[in-house]
């Protein structure tokens, strides 16, 4: 027996030691998934597919991308912050999951739950109008708008989306009502607005670009502070004094809560690392974009006082959870 | 080179029941970053008409339509390989597709920028318009009485108003579940209601399926099939490429328009859903064409008419490169690469697809035993892969349980699938025309464009009341 009793003290001290050694273990020792919410082919699939590529030998580890499309971004959502917070499953995704949707959809998760790692890509919305518009800079597209409450119509894409509620979030700061259409995506409102069913372009600023190099599009406002410049004459936000409503179009990554400092911080440093790459900003600039890499803190920031922003404005223009 | 990789891939995914063109493209989207733009474009560009090309395949052999697009080839196509004449059926859809394809790509050059300016009257008020033609269209188009047809339209409409409300954001029908708020799967229903349906249906009575053994002769179409199958290609090339650039989900309107039209035009449409070549021939020739005529508003206005046209964009501007009116004056070598690889491709397809004609009849003569439960397997897998979704698997067990119990009532359901595919923009475009007026109904007939939809479906509904009327109507 006593030969027994040994065996088992060896045994649990092995164990220990084992369990120690996993503790200290580096990371990542193995490939990381990266949760992506949308049906491949889209622009943030795009986008973090490439980001994806470039942290790779940054974190000297693959990390595969998992498309888990649904419910808006939020079942992919979802299944990010209820995975185990060990670094191995982190999410890639876009604002509406995560300060839009929530405010109209029943997500089983809350603003809180989950990790901020670095925000990597932003892009403002652009409003344009046709050539024959009766104002050609951004104060004067908001006193005409103001003058004609409801008469104007904006192409968007889709109700609760960034398109809109960037658009809103600043009217309603403006007092100024024109009426938002809903279309499935930037595709979609760019026919509309060519063909002359809606008044105004609201979306990226890549579809549009075409027309507005052949002077039949003239773009008069980005909801970003800052103007553009790949439109440099649409008004910034500072210009119209409503800096403080800027919202963007971007994209981040986020992990689960309880993720271990040093492991979000390994992330945060590889992520904002490779976003900050020159082949990843030239992709960007390509397609409109900038590229960022902030820290967890600037991203956090930013997503809570969105999340508050967007809500009061979604209240205010009736949506909400039924 | 890369054209006929493209166009090997998407045959290949064309034929896999549950993955097509879309998720062909978005496959392969990534391996894309590392070609050279034209490359890129024209191998993806390739995937689009080989997914085009081989879905017609599964819908002719086990009645599987791969896609929206394959749906009326999957009826009386399927009927065909059940008499043993599978051969002559694969024979004459690639045919009909080299020709449609082939025609549409001449028309996208020499009238593209007419049509583009077109396609932007067409409003959402126009829209509506043309979703209810093409939803009255529907329900003259089935072989069965018009009054099963027309409760499967509205069967078909009531599933579409499953998901997220799109003007208020509400969850409609979806009992809480996240996966139900972009609607139910259609892909999932497909297979369910015509794959996994005729599983069932076989499976009663597994003696009487008969291992057909195709011969060379039977595989030849003979020429009584040529030329009952020569006016339908002709009339499908038209209504395939007047169709393409209208935007939303034409290449499915256009693929039972030109259904309903050859059984108008037969003198035996009772014969119709039983194996008729020209029903086959039509459909099959009018989806490849809207392929070239699709690519119109993508080159030259830079809007993606159909979902994977919307791909072909992404990969654009993943090289840099905005389609749109400069197109050819910026990008003149990946406009004119594009052109060409249209051309090449649909000749590559056509020699790629006539001899893999015998492989495939021989397919049937696996024993239906072992077929079934192969057809099965690679339809999960298919449906799993492209949304990583259990609920589809069960939406697509569910389907086939009520296409079973369907067919067995003698419902077709097909105009079931096509009005789900329909009732989608046909509500979204409605309220969008009423948003924009202020709730304005005579918006609706404001506009060339809406006045020549609506007045059509006037007048079919007239003529076809009338005709019931006045006793004209033929025996079913």
């Amino acid at each position: 027996m006593p030969h027994f009793s040994k065996l088992v003290l060896l045994f649990c001290i092995f164990c220990i030691g084992l369990s120690s050694a996993a503790a200290q273990e580096k990371y990542p020792s193995r490939p990381i998934e990266l949760v992506i919410p949308t049906p491949p082919g889209g622009g943030t699939d795009i986008s973090l597919r490439m980001l994806a590529e470039i942290v790779e030998p940054i974190l000297g580890q693959r990390v595969v991308v998992v498309n888990k499309p649904g419910g808006g971004g939020t079942v992919g959502m979802a299944e990010v912050v209820q995975a185990r917070p060990d670094g191995y499953t982190i999410g890639g995704l876009w604002n509406a999951p995560l300060t839009m949707t929530p405010h109209v959809l029943p997500t089983p998760y809350k603003n809180t739950d989950y990790a901020a790692v670095t925000q990597v890509t932003a892009s403002p919305v652009v409003m344009c109008v046709k050539a024959a518009f009766p104002a050609s800079d951004g104060k004067g597209f908001i006193e005409e708008l103001r003058k004609n409450p409801g008469k104007y119509t904006y192409g968007n894409d889709g109700v609760g989306g960034t398109v809109q509620l960037a658009a809103e979030r600043v009217f309603t700061k403006l007092g100024v009502k024109a009426r938002a259409i809903p279309f499935a995506g930037a595709g979609e409102t760019l026919r509309a607005f060519l063909g002359g069913h809606v008044d105004i372009y609201g979306g990226s600023i890549p579809p549009i670009m075409p027309y507005v190099k052949d002077n039949s599009a003239k773009c008069l406002m980005v909801t970003s502070a800052e103007r553009n410049a790949s439109v440099p004459q649409a008004a910034g936000l500072a210009d119209l004094g409503a800096s403080d409503e800027a919202t963007v179009l971007w994209r981040g990554i986020i992990a689960p809560r309880a993720l271990p400092a040093d492991r979000l911080a390994v992330l945060q440093k590889a992520f904002a690392e490779a976003a900050q790459s020159a082949r990843f900003k030239e992709f960007m600039q390509k397609r409109g974009e900038e590229a960022k890499g902030s820290s967890s803190a600037e991203f956090r920031k930013l997503i809570d006082s969105e999340y508050d922003a967007l809500g009061k404005v979604m209240a205010a223009i009736g949506l909400t959870k039924k | 080179m890369y054209c006929v990789i493209g166009c090997l891939w998407g045959t290949i995914v064309g034929v896999l029941p549950g993955l097509g063109p879309l998720a062909g493209l978005t496959l392969l989207l990534p391996i894309t970053y590392y070609l050279e733009p034209t490359a890129a474009i024209v191998m993806l560009a390739g995937i689009f008409y080989g997914a085009m090309y081989g879905g017609s395949t599964t819908s002719i052999l086990v009645r599987i339509p791969g896609e929206a697009a394959s749906i009326m080839t999957a009826i009386d196509g399927h009927e065909m390989a059940r008499k043993g004449r599978a051969g002559p059926a694969l024979v004459v859809a690639a045919i009909g597709s080299f020709i449609g394809g082939t025609v549409s790509v001449v028309g996208l050059m020499l009238f593209a920028p007419p049509l583009a300016q077109l396609m932007l009257q067409i409003g959402p008020a126009a829209e509506f318009g043309l979703m209810l033609l093409a939803l009255v269209v529907l329900c003259f188009a089935s072989g069965g009485p018009a009054l099963k047809t027309f409760a499967m339209v509205v069967a078909g409409l009531l599933v579409a108003t499953v998901g997220v409300d799109m003007i208020t954001a509400h969850p409609r029908f979806t009992f809480g579940s996240l996966h139900l708020v972009n609607g139910i799967s259609f892909v999932a229903m497909a297979l369910g209601m015509f794959g996994v349906s005729e599983i069932l249906i076989n499976l009663e009575d597994i003696a009487k399926v008969k291992v057909i053994k195709p011969t060379l002769r039977s595989l030849m179409p003979r020429r009584q099939d040529l030329k009952d199958s020569a006016p339908a290609i002709g009339r499908g090339t038209v209504i395939g490429f007047s169709f393409g650039f209208i935007p939303g989900i034409s290449h499915v309107i256009s693929t039972f328009v030109s259904y309903a039209v050859e059984r108008k035009l037969s003198r035996q449409p009772e014969t119709f859903g039983t194996g008729r070549i020209e029903a086959v021939a039509g459909p099959e020739t009018a989806n490849n064409a809207t392929t070239g005529s699709a690519m119109i508003p993508l080159l030259v206005l830079g809007i993606p008419a159909i979902p994977a046209t919307a791909i072909l964009l992404a990969a654009l501007q993943i090289h840099g490169v905005q389609p749109g009116p400069q197109m050819l004056t910026e990008h003149p070598q990946m406009f004119w690469g594009l052109i060409a690889s249209m051309y090449i491709g649909n000749l590559v397809l056509l020699f790629f697809n006539l001899p893999l004609v015998g492989l495939f009849v021989n397919l049937l003569r696996i024993p239906y035993a072992y077929l079934a439960p192969s057809i099965l397997l690679v339809s999960i897998i298919g449906i799993y892969s492209v949304s990583g979704n259990a609920l589809d698997i069960l939406i697509m067990a569910l389907s086939g349980v009520v296409g079973y119990v369907l067919r067995k009532a003698k419902f077709d359901p097909a105009p079931l699938l096509l009005a789900v595919v329909l009732g989608d923009r046909l509500e979204v475009s409605l309220r969008r025309a009423l948003l924009i007026s202020q709730g304005d109904w005579w918006a609706l007939l404001q506009g060339a464009m809406s006045k020549i939809f609506l007045g059509a479906v006037l007048l079919l509904v007239l003529l076809q009341s009338a005709a019931w009327l006045l006793g004209f109507r033929r025996k079913p």
